[in-house]
C-alpha cells in the first residue's frame, strides 16, 4: 500500500535536501576561500620579511629562523640561487622556479610553501614552508557548523512538510470519515459542497458509481419481489390441485403418502416465497417511518390465528393464546411478518404433542411486549446469538429457510424493539419482543 | 350457491373450480375482466371471487363498474400482491373482502360462505356433520333427533355454524350474540359452549377449544 503523505514527503523533502546540500557546499567554499587567502597572505609576508633580512644581513641571517611557531605549526626555510642550487636552510625544500605560493608535502605532512625573491643581483629566492594544521582546524570547524545547521534545518523542514501535507490531506480524511459513518445500505450520493476543487471529480465519479450500484440493487429488489409475486399464483393453483388429489385418493395409502409429500414441498415453496417478500419489506431502505400507525398486537395476532391453528393441528401442537391489549407504533405488514415468523418458528421446532403459547400485553413500566413460548428443547445459551443470523438452522432435520428469525430481528430493529431469547419456565424457549 | 370465479391462471382456476364444487358451490368461470363484467350483468352470482391481475380490464376496474351500476353482489378479491395500497384500493372501490395468494382452502371457503350469508335472507338451513340447523324455523336436529337449545345456546351455535371451519374468539361471540351491551361475560360463553359440546355429542362435529382465544367448529374427521 502506498501513502500519499509519504509520497509527498519523499518528493518534497528529497529535492529540498539535495538543493540544500549544494547550497551548503557553496557556503563552505565562500567561507573557506577568504580564510585560505588570509593564511596565504600571512605566509607570504613572513617569507618577504625573511627575504628582506637576507638582502640586508646576508645568508647568515637565516640561522636565526627556527621552528618557534606559537600556533604549533612546523616551518622550514631554504635559500636557492637562480639555478636552483641550495645555498642554505632545510635540504627537504626543493628550489622553486619563481616567486609565489604552492602546495607540497614535507615529512609526510601537507605544507604550504611561499617563495619570495630576495631582490639582490644574484637572483636569490627564499622558500618558506609551513604545515597547514590551523587551516585544517578552521576548515573542519566550518564543515562541522554547516553539517549541524543542515541537520537542524532538515528536521525542521520534514516536520513542516509533514504538518502541511497532513493539513492538505484533511479533506480526504473528512471524506473518508463520512464514508465510514455510512450504513451498509446507504447509497445516497455524497454532497460535494465544501469539497476542494481537486476532490470534486473524485466525489463525482464516486457518486456515479453509487448511483449505478443503487440502480442495480433496486433492479435486483424489484426482480426478487416480482419473481416472488409471480410464483404465488402457480403455487396457489398447485396447492388446490394437490389437495383435491389428496381427498380423491384418501383411501389409497401410497398415493396419499406421495401427495402428502408434494403438499409439504408446496408449503415450503410458499413459505420461502413469502419470506423473500418479508425480507424485501424489512429492508431498511424501504422502511418508511411515516407508515407507522398505532396497532394493537392482540388484534394483529388474532388476524393470523386461523393459519396458526391449522399449522398447529398438523403438527399436533397445543397452541394457546394469552392476549392483552398491546398498542405499539408499527407497520402492519412488517409486524404481521414478525408475528408469523416467531409463531412459525415455535411451531416448527417444538416436537409433536408440544405446547406453544403466544402472548402480548402492555408493560407496567410502559411499552408493550409480545411473547412466544414453547416447551420444546430450548436453545443453548451459546447458540442464542446465532439463531438470529440469516441462513442459520440449528436443527438440520427440520425444513426451514433459516430466514425466519433473521426477519424477526430486522423487523424488531426497525421498530426500535428489543428482541430477546430466554429459557422458558418449564424448559423450552421464550422469545420476547419488547416495544418502546 | 352460485359463485362467479374470475381467474386467468388455468391451473388455479381449475383447482378453485373443483375445490369449490366439492364444497357444494356452483361455479361459473371467467378468464378475463371484460368477460367477468359481462357475466356479472347477465347472470348475477351470489358471490364473485375476483383476481386483481387480469388481462383486459383488471379486477379493480371490474369492481368499480359493478358498484357504479349499483350492483351489491359481494366481491372477494384475490391477489398475488400484498401491498397495503392494493388492499385499501380494493376495499375503497367496494370489494367486500380480500385474500392474498396462496390462501388456505378452508379460509377461502369460509370467507365465500360468510359473504353469501351477508347478502342472503336469514332463513337458510345450515348443515354440518349430522346436524341440520334451520335458522328460519328455529329448529335443529341431529340426524332425526330434535335438539333442544336455550336462546343463548341457539345464538352461540348459530354463530359457530356460520363461521364453521374458522377460529372465532370468545369476544367475537359476545359481540355477536349480545350486541347491545348486554351483560355477557367471557366466562358465560365458556359455559354455553361446554353445554353445547355435551348436546352436540354424536352430531359428527368437533368443537375445539383454542386455548386462551376461542373456538373452532368443524365437521369431525372421519374416524
Amino acid at each position: 500500500m502506498t501513502s500519499i503523505r509519504l509520497r509527498l514527503l519523499k518528493w518534497l523533502v528529497g529535492p529540498i535536501l539535495v538543493v540544500n546540500l549544494g547550497a551548503a557546499a557553496l557556503t563552505y567554499l565562500l567561507a573557506w576561500t577568504p580564510a585560505q587567502l588570509a593564511f596565504d597572505e600571512g605566509l607570504r609576508s613572513n617569507a618577504a620579511a625573511l627575504a628582506s633580512r637576507v638582502r640586508v644581513g646576508g645568508i647568515p641571517a637565516l640561522a636565526k629562523v627556527g621552528a618557534d611557531d606559537p600556533a604549533g605549526e612546523s616551518s622550514w626555510v631554504a635559500l636557492h640561487d637562480a639555478q636552483g642550487r641550495r645555498l642554505a636552510g632545510s635540504p627537504a625544500l626543493a628550489g622553486a622556479p619563481r616567486a609565489g605560493m604552492r602546495d607540497a608535502r614535507l615529512d609526510g605532512e601537507p605544507v604550504r610553501v611561499a617563495v619570495a625573491d630576495v631582490g639582490d643581483a644574484r637572483g636569490l629566492r627564499l622558500s618558506l614552508a609551513r604545515t597547514t594544521r590551523t587551516r585544517q582546524q578552521v576548515s573542519a570547524a566550518i564543515v562541522r557548523s554547516l553539517v549541524l545547521l543542515e541537520l537542524v534545518f532538515s528536521l525542521a523542514l520534514v516536520g513542516l512538510v509533514w504538518f502541511s501535507v497532513g493539513n492538505g490531506l484533511a479533506p480526504l480524511a473528512r471524506l473518508r470519515a463520512r464514508l465510514d459513518a455510512r450504513g451498509s445500505s446507504d447509497l445516497a450520493p455524497l454532497d460535494d459542497a465544501g469539497m476542494p476543487r481537486e476532490l470534486v471529480p473524485v466525489v463525482d465519479a464516486f457518486n456515479g458509481l453509487l448511483g449505478r450500484i443503487e440502480l442495480g440493487a433496486r433492479a435486483q429488489d424489484e426482480f426478487r419481489a416480482n419473481v416472488a409475486h409471480q410464483l404465488r399464483t402457480p403455487l396457489a393453483g398447485l396447492r388446490l390441485q394437490l389437495e383435491w388429489l389428496a381427498a380423491r385418493h384418501a383411501g389409497d395409502p401410497e398415493s396419499r403418502h406421495s401427495v402428502e409429500l408434494m403438499l409439504q414441498a408446496n408449503e415450503r415453496m410458499i413459505r420461502q416465497t413469502n419470506q423473500l417478500l418479508s425480507l424485501e419489506r424489512a429492508e431498511p431502505n424501504r422502511f418508511a417511518r411515516a407508515r407507522l400507525v398505532p396497532l394493537d398486537l392482540a388484534e394483529l395476532v388474532a388476524d393470523s390465528v386461523q393459519a396458526f391453528v391449522e399449522q398447529a393441528a398438523v403438527r399436533d401442537i397445543d397452541l394457546g393464546f394469552d392476549l392483552g391489549k398491546a398498542v405499539v407504533q408499527g407497520d402492519r405488514f412488517l409486524l404481521r411478518d414478525l408475528v408469523d415468523n416467531l409463531v412459525d418458528n415455535a411451531l416448527r421446532y417444538t416436537p409433536r404433542g408440544g405446547r406453544v403459547t403466544v402472548g402480548c400485553g402492555a408493560l407496567s413500566e410502559g411499552g408493550s411486549v409480545l411473547r412466544v413460548e414453547d416447551n420444546g428443547p430450548g436453545i443453548a445459551p451459546e447458540l442464542r446469538a446465532q439463531v438470529f443470523e440469516r441462513f442459520v438452522r440449528l436443527d438440520t432435520g427440520t425444513h426451514g429457510s433459516g430466514l425466519g428469525l433473521a426477519i424477526v430481528r430486522d423487523i424488531a430493529n426497525l421498530h426500535g424493539a428489543d428482541l430477546s431469547l430466554l429459557d422458558a419456565a418449564g424448559g423450552g424457549a421464550v422469545f420476547t419482543v419488547a416495544f418502546p | 350457491m352460485h359463485v362467479l370465479l374470475v381467474e386467468d391462471d388455468a391451473v388455479l382456476a381449475d383447482g378453485l373450480t373443483r375445490t369449490l364444487q366439492g364444497h357444494g358451490m356452483r361455479i361459473e368461470l371467467a378468464t378475463d375482466g371484460l368477460q367477468a363484467d359481462a357475466q356479472l350483468q347477465r347472470n348475477p352470482p351470489q358471490v364473485a371471487v375476483l383476481d386483481i391481475g387480469l388481462p383486459g380490464i383488471d379486477g379493480f376496474e371490474v369492481v368499480r363498474r359493478l358498484r357504479a351500476r349499483g350492483d351489491t353482489t359481494p366481491v372477494l378479491l384475490l391477489t398475488a400482491r400484498d401491498a397495503i395500497e392494493d388492499r385499501v384500493r380494493g376495499l375503497e372501490l367496494g370489494a367486500d373482502d380480500y385474500l392474498v395468494k396462496p390462501f388456505a382452502t378452508p379460509e377461502l371457503v369460509a370467507r365465500i360462505r360468510a359473504l353469501a350469508r351477508r347478502n342472503a335472507p336469514k332463513t337458510g338451513v345450515l348443515v354440518l356433520g349430522n346436524l341440520v340447523f334451520d335458522s328460519g324455523a328455529r329448529r335443529a336436529r341431529i340426524g332425526q333427533q330434535p335438539l333442544e337449545l336455550s336462546a343463548r345456546e341457539w345464538a352461540v351455535l348459530e354463530y359457530l355454524l356460520q363461521q364453521a371451519g374458522r377460529v372465532v374468539s370468545k369476544q367475537q361471540i359476545v359481540d355477536t350474540i349480545a350486541p347491545w351491551g348486554e351483560d355477557l361475560t367471557l366466562n358465560a360463553v365458556e359455559v354455553y359452549v361446554s353445554r353445547l359440546r355435551l348436546k352436540l355429542d354424536g352430531a359428527g362435529l368437533a368443537l375445539r377449544t383454542i386455548r386462551g382465544f376461542g373456538y373452532l367448529l368443524e365437521a369431525a374427521a372421519p374416524a
